[in-house]
């Protein structure tokens, strides 16, 4: 087996990003955790599992600096309780993950004019909760629309986790939808996630995970 | 054979039993005095394998010309050692009840062996030279071992696929058990099979559908399981890319005498289009 090349140097911010070489993608790969996010320049990819979670995949198509989102947005109490700061925390939740990205690709020489998005996830995996998944979607479609940007390609919504690998200096997608198996692990996963994220909208601020 | 393994299966032996109705049929299947008449009337003594069978023999399943509404006539016209398989495939899902875990959703979990055995059933029509319904019950039963390590090693199993979705869905499940426990789940299946002292045929596709050059007495039985495991999640997560899913060892192509490219969008569009009923007639749902 030839040895890996060296590991590419990761951007300022996201040293914390766990990467590894990948044998069958011959390349590191950035395993991103629920809440987080990852920008790059390198020729390397990023790598998620999704349930009801959105991840944005996010590339300037000219000089291939690029990455990939994961998140959802909090929970809201049930529809009769619902009050309009925590709908607006919500909202503000998901432009901040957004932005964030955003932010970052241009700060490493993207241009907006050059952005191409393509998004995945927000799958019903658990049957008879509310459809949190469809709110995902909803709220980034919306996003993407309101900043005039064009949406190239997507896999969203029905009832299966999904694995999505992203090369942002090609953008190259694959999205491999998982076996029931890992359901419970991807829903454990994203509810501890869920949990962080409901806890902290008293303060008012947003803070990214 | 691993100890570790052994002592594994000996822990859950209180925890599952397998259905009185198997027990006796297979007692008289292999007793060479027994007949046909004696294995209606075990059958028949149980009302809700009687039930089942009735309902199984009258599926698109079997596709008889004509409505079968007696236990004798099922068993003449099914056959005594298919009436076995049945006894095994119709009762195995509730006879794991006493094995919950919090990983895998019961429902999940018989869906793919479900898949799988549907899969390996036509396989093994189009393959010919073995008994479709013995390999039916044989796929049904392919993942058993998993179902002890969940419930026995809750915390290295979910190490296992927190592993596996670590390498991007590209280690298989087995491998990443082998990596983390010293053993995977088709061995558990297998000591668990020969405990229960199913038929050597079960207890090998049990324990080989990973490793099918380990299968010495039933290469053929072996093979078609280990494709249609393939091919069910294929079934499961909507894909015909065979990169989708567990690699498919070349060998087992050869075995089985099959051409995959001409056998698996049909085997797989087929499997899809019977999970409903199939689980209806074996999951009871």
């Amino acid at each position: 087996m030839p040895t890996p090349p060296n590991k590419p140097l990761p951007l300022p911010g996201f040293e914390h990003i766990k990467r590894a070489w990948n044998e069958v993608y011959a390349a590191y790969a950035a395993r991103l955790n629920p809440g987080e996010y990852y920008v790059t320049r390198n020729d390397e990819c990023i790598y998620t599992t999704l349930g009801s979670c959105i991840s944005a995949c996010i590339r300037d198509r000219v000089s291939g600096v690029g990455g990939m989102n994961h998140f959802m947005l909090p929970a809201v109490p049930g529809d009769a309780g619902l009050k309009s700061e925590d709908v607006s925390y919500a909202t503000r939740y998901g432009n901040f993950a957004m932005e964030h990205m955003i932010n970052e690709i241009l700060k490493n020489g993207g241009y907006r004019k050059n952005l191409e998005v393509k998004l995945f996830g927000g799958g019903r995996i658990i049957a008879g909760m509310t459809d949190v998944g469809k709110r995902n979607i909803e709220f980034v479609r919306k996003y993407i629309a309101i900043e005039g940007l064009q949406v190239t390609s997507e896999d969203v919504g029905d009832t299966v986790p999904r694995m999505v690998v992203y090369f942002p200096s090609t953008g190259k997608v694959r999205v491999k939808r998982l076996r029931s198996l890992h359901n419970n692990i991807v829903v454990d996963m994203e509810s501890s996630y869920q949990r962080q994220i409901v806890e902290k909208p008293e303060s008012g601020e947003v803070e990214l995970f | 054979m691993n100890k570790a393994i052994t002592e594994l299966v000996q822990g859950v032996d209180n925890l599952i039993t397998l259905p009185d109705v198997f027990v006796r049929i297979n007692r008289l299947v292999e007793d060479a005095n027994s007949n046909m008449a004696d294995i209606a009337k075990v059958a028949g003594q149980d009302p809700s394998f009687s039930m089942r069978l009735l309902r199984v023999a009258n599926s698109t399943f079997y596709g008889f010309p004509s409505t079968i509404d007696t236990i004798p006539k099922a068993v003449s016209i099914i056959g005594t050692s298919q009436i076995r398989s049945l006894a095994l495939a119709t009762s195995v899902a509730s006879s794991f009840e006493g094995l919950p875990n919090s990983l895998v959703s019961m429902g999940n979990f018989w869906r793919h062996s479900l898949y799988c055995a549907i899969a390996a059933r036509i396989l093994c029509k189009q393959a010919h030279k073995c008994d479709p319904d013995a390999v039916f019950t044989a796929a049904l039963l392919h993942d058993i071992g998993e179902l002890v390590i969940f419930n026995r090693m809750p915390q290295q199993a979910k190490e296992v696929l927190y592993l596996v979705l670590d390498s991007a869905d590209e280690l298989p499940v087995y491998l990443a058990e082998r990596q983390i426990m010293g053993f995977d789940h088709a061995q558990v299946g297998g000591e668990l099979a020969r405990q229960w002292q199913l038929p050597p045929m079960l207890v090998e596709c049990i324990e080989c559908h990973h490793d099918i050059r380990s299968a010495q007495h039933f290469p053929r039985e072996t093979a078609l399981v280990h494709i249609a495991n393939s091919l069910a999640l294929m079934a499961e997560t909507q894909t015909l890319d065979q990169k989708d899913v567990s690699p498919i060892d070349q060998l087992a192509w050869q075995i089985v005498g099959l051409d995959a490219g001409q056998v698996i969008p049909a085997v797989v569009g087929e499997a899809q289009e019977m999970i409903a009923e199939a689980e209806k007639l074996f999951i009871g749902k």
